[in-house]
C-alpha cells in the first residue's frame, strides 16, 4: 500500500496480526526514532500479557500458561474520547479519520491522557504540549507506509482505510489487556494470538508494565 | 499525599469551598429576609462576602500551574460544547466575575436592594454550575471506574458545604473577635454615614469603620443562631460524606479488576485519618459548637471563635486529604 493516504473520508486505521508477533519491539523503536520522541514518550508500545493455572492429577501438575503480544499505538477511533475532553480542540479529527494533536492550541493540561484507555495522547515535557501518532502523516503525504508498519520483520502490522481492513482480516479488537471496544470504537483489527483472552475475561497481567 | 495532583487538589477543594460560602451566605440572607433580624443581617453577613474573591481568585491562579504551556491558556474556552473542562473554566471565571459584582455592589451600596438580590442569586447559579462542572470532569471519563460515579459530585458538593458552612462560621467569629475589641470606644465618630464628597479615600476608611463598629446585641443574637444552623448543616454533610465511603468501596469491589484496584486505595492510615479528621471537625467540633453557641457572651466570643476556626481547619485538612484519596484513585482500564 504505497499510494498517497490522506484523502477525505478514509476512516484509516491499523491492522496487528497477533500471531506473527515476536515481541521484537521493532515498531516501537522505528516509531520513536522517525519522531525523534524524548524520554518515557512511545507513541507505539508492545504489551506482554500473560497468565495461566495449572492442573493437578495425582502426583502430575499439568501447566496451562499463556503469554502473547499486542503492538498498539494510536487507534484513530471513531469515537475518540482524547477529544471529546480535550478543553482547546487541539485533539482533533483529520479528513482521514485520523487524531492528531494541534500543538498552537494545546495548553497541556494532560485531560486526554487520562480518558484514553490506549494510553495513546502522552505528554512530551520538551515542547509542555501532549503528542500522539498521527499514523505518519508526512510519510503518508509522500506515499510511504507509517514506520512501524514498515520496519516489523514478521509484516505483522498493516494500515489502510478501516473498512478496507475489516474486509480483509475480520472484525476484533476485543483482546484483552485492551479495553472493550465498544467504549471508544478503535480503528483496529487484530488477528488472535491462539491463546488470545477477551478483554474482560481478566485471567491475566500485563508483564511489562515499565516498558509501555 | 497526592502532591503530583497538588494543584487541582487544592483548585478544587478551594473554588467549592467559595462557592460554598457564597452559597451559605445567600441562604442565611433569604431567611432572615423578613424576620426580626432582617436590619441586622447585613452586617453580620457583608464582611465574609469579601472574603471570597481573594480566596478565589487564589484556587483559580493554583489552577493555572496544572497546565504546561500557558501561552495557549485562552484555548481553553474553544471546547464548551463537549468539554467539561471549559466548561468549568467558563463557570469559575463566571463565578468570579459575578462574585465580584456582587462585592462592589455590597460595598458602594450601589444599585437597589432588588438588583444585589438577582445578582447574588445569579452569581449562586453560576457556583453551583461550577461545582457541577468539577464534578462532571471526573464523572464524565468512563474510563477511570472510581470517577465514572455519582459519588464524585456527591463529594464535591459535600465539601462545598462543609467547607462553606465553617468557613462562613469562622469568619463571623473572627469578625466578632476584631469586633469585640472595639468594643470599649463609644463608637460615636465610626456610625456617621460615609459622606460621598470626602473623597474615595474617607469613603473605604468609613466604611472599614461601620464594619468593625463593635456588635450590637441583635447582630450577636443571630450570629449565634447562624452558628447553632451551620453546626447542624455541617454535621449532616459530615455524616453523608462518613456514610459514602462504604458504599463507594463496595461498589468498586464488585467491579471489575481496575474497580477492585481503585477500591483498595481507600484503605489504610491516611484513608482513617481522613475520615477521623472530618468525623472530629464536621461533627464533633460542630456538637460542641452548637451546645456552647447560646451560652456564649458577645464581649468574651473566645471560646466559640476557638472551636469555630478549629472545626474549619481540621475540615479543609480533612478535604484536601479526601481529594487526594479522589486522585489516587485514578485508574484506568485498558493499557
Amino acid at each position: 500500500m504505497t499510494q498517497d493516504k490522506v484523502e477525505l473520508g478514509e476512516k484509516l486505521g491499523f491492522y496487528f496480526d497477533q500471531t506473527a508477533c515476536t515481541g521484537c519491539k521493532a515498531c516501537q523503536i522505528a516509531c520513536k526514532d522517525k519522531h525523534d520522541l524524548p524520554l518515557g514518550v512511545n507513541w507505539r508500545r508492545v504489551v506482554e500479557y500473560s497468565g495461566g493455572t495449572w492442573r493437578q492429577e495425582g502426583n502430575t501438575f499439568t501447566p496451562n500458561v499463556f503469554t502473547y503480544y499486542t503492538s498498539i499505538s494510536c487507534n484513530h477511533c471513531e469515537n475518540p474520547v482524547c477529544m471529546q475532553v480535550c478543553p482547546t480542540t487541539a485533539m482533533s479529527v483529520r479528513e482521514d479519520g485520523t487524531v492528531w494533536v494541534d500543538e498552537d492550541k494545546c495548553v497541556g493540561c494532560r485531560y486526554c491522557e487520562w480518558a484514553c484507555p490506549y494510553s495513546a495522547p502522552q505528554f512530551n515535557a520538551e515542547s509542555g504540549h501532549m503528542s500522539k501518532c498521527d499514523l505518519c502523516f508526512d510519510y503518508r503525504q509522500e506515499g510511504n507506509d507509517p514506520a512501524c508498519v514498515s520496519a516489523c520483520p514478521s509484516r505483522a502490522l498493516d494500515w489502510g482505510p478501516i473498512d478496507e481492513l475489516r474486509a480483509k482480516y475480520g472484525d476484533n479488537a476485543a483482546v484483552a489487556p485492551l479495553p472493550d471496544p465498544s467504549i471508544t470504537n478503535p480503528h483496529l483489527v487484530i488477528t488472535p494470538h491462539r491463546d488470545a483472552q477477551a478483554w474482560d475475561s481478566g485471567t491475566g497481567d500485563i508483564a511489562n508494565p515499565k516498558e509501555i | 499525599m497526592n502532591t503530583h495532583e497538588l494543584p487541582m487538589i487544592l483548585f478544587t477543594v478551594i473554588a467549592q469551598m467559595s462557592v460554598g460560602t457564597f452559597l451559605v451566605l445567600g441562604v442565611i440572607d433569604v431567611a432572615v429576609m423578613r424576620g426580626r433580624f432582617k436590619d441586622s443581617a447585613t452586617r453580620v453577613v457583608e464582611p465574609v462576602l469579601y472574603a471570597i474573591g481573594p480566596a478565589l481568585v487564589l484556587g483559580l491562579l493554583v489552577s493555572m500551574l496544572h497546565m504546561n504551556d500557558i501561552t495557549n491558556v485562552f484555548n481553553v474556552f474553544r471546547h464548551w460544547n463537549s468539554s467539561w473542562l471549559s466548561r468549568e473554566i467558563i463557570f469559575g471565571v463566571a463565578f468570579a466575575a459575578l462574585g465580584f459584582a456582587t462585592a462592589i455592589v455590597t460595598w458602594l451600596r450601589a444599585g437597589s436592594v432588588a438588583l444585589r438580590r438577582v445578582l447574588s442569586a445569579v452569581t449562586a447559579l453560576a457556583g453551583i454550575a461550577l461545582v457541577w462542572a468539577m464534578s462532571q470532569i471526573y464523572y464524565s471519563v468512563v474510563t477511570i471506574p472510581a470517577w465514572h460515579t455519582a459519588i464524585v459530585p456527591l463529594h464535591f458538593f459535600g465539601t462545598t458545604i462543609i467547607l462553606g458552612a465553617l468557613a462562613v462560621g469562622s469568619a463571623l467569629m473572627v469578625t466578632a473577635a476584631i469586633r469585640a475589641r472595639n468594643e470599649p470606644k463609644p463608637a460615636t465618630k465610626t456610625t456617621t454615614k460615609p459622606a460621598p464628597t470626602s473623597g474615595f479615600a474617607a469613603m473605604v476608611k468609613g466604611r472599614i469603620a461601620e464594619i468593625n463598629a463593635p456588635t450590637s446585641a441583635d447582630e450577636w443574637a443571630l450570629t449565634t443562631s447562624i452558628v447553632r444552623w451551620i453546626a447542624v448543616v455541617t454535621a449532616i454533610a459530615g455524616l453523608v460524606i462518613l456514610l459514602s465511603y462504604p458504599v463507594h468501596i463496595a461498589d468498586l469491589a464488585q467491579g471489575n479488576a481496575t474497580a477492585q484496584a481503585a477500591a483498595a486505595v481507600f484503605s489504610g492510615g491516611f484513608f482513617i485519618a481522613r475520615m477521623v479528621l472530618l468525623a472530629i471537625s464536621a461533627i464533633l467540633l460542630a456538637f460542641f459548637a452548637f451546645s456552647t453557641a447560646r451560652n456564649t457572651l458577645r464581649e468574651r466570643p473566645g471560646w466559640l471563635v476557638t472551636l469555630m476556626v478549629s472545626a474549619f481547619v481540621l475540615a479543609a485538612i480533612a478535604e484536601i486529604m479526601g481529594r487526594s484519596l479522589h486522585y489516587d484513585s485514578m485508574l484506568r482500564i485498558g493499557i
